[in-house]
């Protein structure tokens, strides 16, 4: 009898573990894991319109339009998937909250959406110049789901079509995730600024830039970068593709990438960067100014000569050449250094961080107006190109 | 004053909480203590002991000892009794168990040279018999057992004690391959069922005169010859007086097994871990004797069980110390990887799909989700089905005939796995993990361990899918916490791990240069720390 009571005791311990079932398991098929985000202008999309007609709104104004890219919603076998629909699904809803608006989804989804495996979010330019980048980017920041190694990029146009370019069986978020690792062969793709880099940039109110996406005919392309203000938070301006250029080779980010000038003829001649080494030193001067003697080393190959007549194999050739690219680098650089402190008068180029390390009293002082105080600098040249090498064919 | 104290006095709800958190554990180690007691019982609850002493001696007359004979065991068809006449003369009678004295050649010389013998000098009759096991004995409780073994025996008119002459020549098995632990480098050589061939065995590994084997009866109702063996001088004595108590209090009427043997003697019988080690290999006893540890073989069973057995044990193969030590070392890393994998593929699976759809790489879990669309249980039932029907495939496979067991297991795998994908019950990258555990588990090289594994595989599915990686996490850690408290004849079962012992470490997760092992391990306490 006493057996039999510990035992029907020790079933009901048992039952109650096993009772209050799966604590907050969720099965993964019955998620919606959403790669991508697009944040544009407020702007109700037809859908919502047409929602809103049949009396389907809340309480809110339309401050920004937040797209979601969700992967892969259907449910179907493979073959569907490949010969028909599109691998992703975009859903967008505009709102002043960007939490409210991926909850609202939930009354438009069948599953509910979840962040873990977010990869890119790209913020049209446009509302960037309205707004302070803390504000669209606070929810980000703060939910937990979301990977703190989410990059961030800002489009020209609205973002949203960003993520819905056509590209064949290819879903935009991870296709755009993956150009960054291009990065090798081309130093017009610079580091991508992740949310945790996003965080520090915006509280130490230092001016920044991020990578333009772009997008014609349905198809996109890495295209320069758009200046963030640090005080204000806003964009405030375009730097080509060049200058990107240029500041992953003056902060040492890339040495990679090539320099292509012109001969006197007006024939190219394009050369491969194997190796990139930018030096900088910071001096004062009597009034108070800075001055930085920027010393650029490179060398690499001619991997391209179209001039007729001449022979890469000869050194004075060559010298002719790294002439040639030296010109035209100083050129870049210079069109660089024209937007940052005549222009747009931000320093994006991390030139702070040369004084923050070697003129560590100095910074102190001109930390907190290190933008204006940057653009009233001089910034020295000083190019040097070594053509080390000029491929399999001497002629 | 008191409204400020108010504020910190957290709500009935904490209370409740502590509360709870108090008495679950206490009643937890209760029923536990309660459970344990149970076993400490067994050692002596099935009755006293039924020592027969030589009360019932034989007596010089023949027909008085015939009588007592007859009344014990002649009713037995298969008691032969041959009465003879020595020297034409003397009555005598050969008795013998059929079946255990098929020597027919030896048998005619017997009947023959006693015909022949002189009567008037029966106390040379010992030395005319052929084969050295001749002896007299004079109770004829051991004489009638002595029967029953298998000796043929010898009853002289005139002589107060009964001969013994020949030794069974029961039929047994040859020395093959061990079925359950072969490997390909090493010896073929697995223990029989019978005892005497079995302590021959390991007397061939190699001469020494420490290796001792000292053998005792057990079990009341039918005795069984069991043999502890030990190295003198290197074995530590307090193991050994463990071991031979912990035998002297086996109860029980028949030892049908050494698994017997093993669930008498071990410390904790709650445990999912074996804490005695079973092996059909001679070379593994002596290489364990050559540790200090002490073996027990049992008449009857080819499994000899290995005390004190430590975990690292249960994933080592003898092949581990043939091979050179960068590849016997990499299989032991590996098999440490399999068990892993084996005891906590599925739950992990479980966790990562039913809570932590985050934790899996992007592509991987786009994937999984396509794979299981349409999958219409939880991913607990959905392994449970899986996990269930290879369990049942691998218990069938055993009992199957050997020609068709592998085809059928191969076959039963391939359509189970497949047709179950087909009919969208499962998911294909499940069958992939269901797949590698099962390989897993096999790669573990003692076959009960591997029970072990499979055994708490499950406990750990339910954890998985109560509470998702937590509860994984806590499983683990509840099996880490029973492991470190686990003791198998004092020796703590994860030692050198803990308690912690660098030394040890030398053939632990790997398996150093056999030059560098010149230690015996620590952890046995032995008498001679150093092998020479």
């Amino acid at each position: 009898m006493r057996s039999l009571k510990a035992a029907s005791i020790l079933f009901m311990a048992l039952s109650l573990l096993t009772l209050p079932g799966c604590w907050s398991s969720n099965e993964i098929e019955d998620l919606a894991i959403y790669s991508g985000v697009a944040i544009d202008e407020g702007d109700l999309s037809e859908v919502e319109r047409g929602l809103e007609e049949k009396g389907g709104s809340y309480s809110k104004q339309n401050k920004i339009t937040a797209t979601v890219q969700i992967v892969p919603l259907k449910a179907g076998t493979k073959d569907e998937v490949k010969g028909k629909t599109s691998p992703y699904t975009n859903i967008s809803g505009a709102g002043d909250s960007l939490l409210e608006i991926f909850r609202q989804f939930s009354l438009r989804l069948n599953k509910p959406i979840i962040g873990h495996h977010l990869k890119i979010i790209v913020i049209s330019s446009q509302l960037l110049k309205e707004r302070n980048i803390k504000q669209v980017a606070d929810f980000m920041l703060r939910d937990n789901d979301i990977r703190p190694n989410v990059k961030i990029f800002v489009s020209q146009g609205e973002a949203m079509q960003i993520l819905t370019t056509k590209l064949p069986d290819e879903v935009p978020s991870f296709f755009i995730n993956d150009i960054v690792k291009n990065q090798f062969r081309s130093s017009k793709i610079m580091d991508p600024v992740q949310m945790t880099n996003l965080d520090a940039l915006m509280y130490s109110k230092q001016s920044f830039i991020l990578q333009t996406i772009v997008q014609a005919k349905r198809q996109l392309a890495f295209s320069g970068a758009g200046i963030i203000k640090g005080e204000t938070g806003k964009w405030i301006g375009h730097l080509t593709e060049e200058d990107v250029e240029c500041i992953n080779w003056l902060t040492n980010a890339s040495s990679s990438g090539i320099i292509k000038a012109n001969n006197e003829e007006g024939d190219s001649i394009a050369y491969e960067v194997k190796g990139m080494k930018t030096r900088i030193r910071v001096h004062t001067e009597q009034d108070g100014r800075l001055i930085f003697q920027v010393r650029v080393e490179s060398k690499g190959r001619i991997s391209e000569d179209w001039s007729v007549e001449g022979n890469p194999s000869l050194s004075s050739y060559q010298k002719e050449a790294e002439k040639l690219f030296e010109q035209k680098l100083s050129m870049m650089m210079d069109h660089l250094l024209a937007s940052m402190q005549d222009r747009y008068k931000v320093d994006v180029a991390k030139f702070c961080e040369i004084v923050r390390i070697q003129k560590p009293q100095l910074w102190k002082k001109v930390k907190s107006n290190w933008d204006e105080t940057f653009s009233e600098s001089t910034v020295n040249l000083d190019i040097h190109v070594n053509v080390t090498d000029y491929g399999s064919t001497t002629k | 004053m008191l409204s400020s104290i108010q504020s910190h006095i957290p709500s009935w709800t904490v209370f409740f909480q502590a509360f709870i958190a108090l008495v679950i554990p206490i009643l937890i180690y209760r029923v536990y203590v309660r459970l344990d007691n149970l076993g400490e019982d067994k050692l002596s609850s099935s009755g006293s002991a039924n020592i027969e002493s030589s009360r019932d001696p034989l007596v010089a007359d023949y027909d008085d000892n015939m009588q007592l004979i007859k009344s014990r065991i002649g009713a037995n068809s298969d008691v032969v009794i041959r009465e003879v006449t020595v020297g034409g003369v003397v009555k005598a009678a050969l008795i013998y168990v059929k079946g255990m004295q098929e020597d027919h050649l030896l048998n005619m010389r017997i009947i023959q040279s006693l015909k022949e013998m002189d009567a008037q000098i029966p106390e040379q009759i010992m030395e005319r018999f052929p084969g050295s096991s001749a002896h007299a004995v004079s109770s004829a409780t051991e004489f009638s057992q002595g029967i029953l073994i298998g000796f043929m025996a010898l009853i002289i008119d005139g002589r107060k004690e009964g001969l013994l002459i020949t030794p069974p020549q029961c039929p047994s098995r040859e020395v093959s391959e061990p079925v359950s632990e072969s490997l390909l480098r090493g010896s073929r050589i697995g223990f029989t069922e019978d005892l005497s061939i079995n302590t021959a065995l390991l007397r061939k590994q190699g001469l020494s005169e420490d290796l001792q084997i000292r053998s005792c009866l057990v079990g009341q109702t039918i005795q069984r010859e069991l043999a502890i063996a030990y190295m003198d001088h290197i074995v530590n004595p307090d193991l050994l007086r463990e071991v031979n108590d912990r035998v002297a209090q086996i109860k029980l009427d028949y030892i049908a097994e050494s698994g017997y043997i093993e669930q008498f003697i071990e410390d904790n019988y709650l445990s999912p871990f074996q804490q005695v080690q079973n092996t059909e290999r001679p070379d593994r006893v002596i290489a364990a004797l050559l540790e200090g540890r002490v073996a027990i073989l049992l008449d009857g069973t080819p499994f000899a069980l290995i005390v004190p057995v430590t975990f690292s044990m249960l994933l080592q193969s003898p092949e581990d110390y043939f091979e050179r030590w960068l590849p016997g070392t990499l299989l032991r890393m590996l098999r440490f990887g399999a068990a892993f994998i084996s005891l906590m593929a599925p739950s992990l699976y479980i966790s990562f799909i039913s809570f932590h759809p985050g934790l899996i790489p992007t592509e991987l879990a786009l994937t999984i989700i396509e794979t299981r669309q349409g999958v219409p249980f939880p991913a607990l039932i959905e392994v449970l089905i899986l996990e269930i029907s290879i369990e049942i495939l691998r218990e069938a496979g055993i009992r199957l005939p050997k020609p068709i067991g592998p085809a059928m297991g191969i076959v039963g795998g391939l359509v189970i796995g497949e047709a179950a994908v087909q009919a969208g019950i499962v998911s294909p990258f499940l069958v992939i993990v269901v797949a590698a555990t099962a390989i897993s588990s096999f790669s573990i090289p003692v076959y009960s361990a591997g029970i072990t594994l499979r055994i708490l595989r499950f406990a750990a599915m339910l954890f998985a899918a109560i509470l998702g990686m937590y509860g994984t996490i806590l499983f683990f850690l509840l099996i880490v916490c029973h492991l470190s408290k686990l003791k198998s004849f004092g020796v703590p079962y994860i030692s050198p791990f803990t308690p912690y012992r660098w030394s040890d470490w030398k053939d632990f997760f790997v398996r150093v240069p056999i030059f560098l092992m010149k230690k015996r391990p620590k952890l046995m306490k032995t008498m001679q720390s150093k092998r020479k």
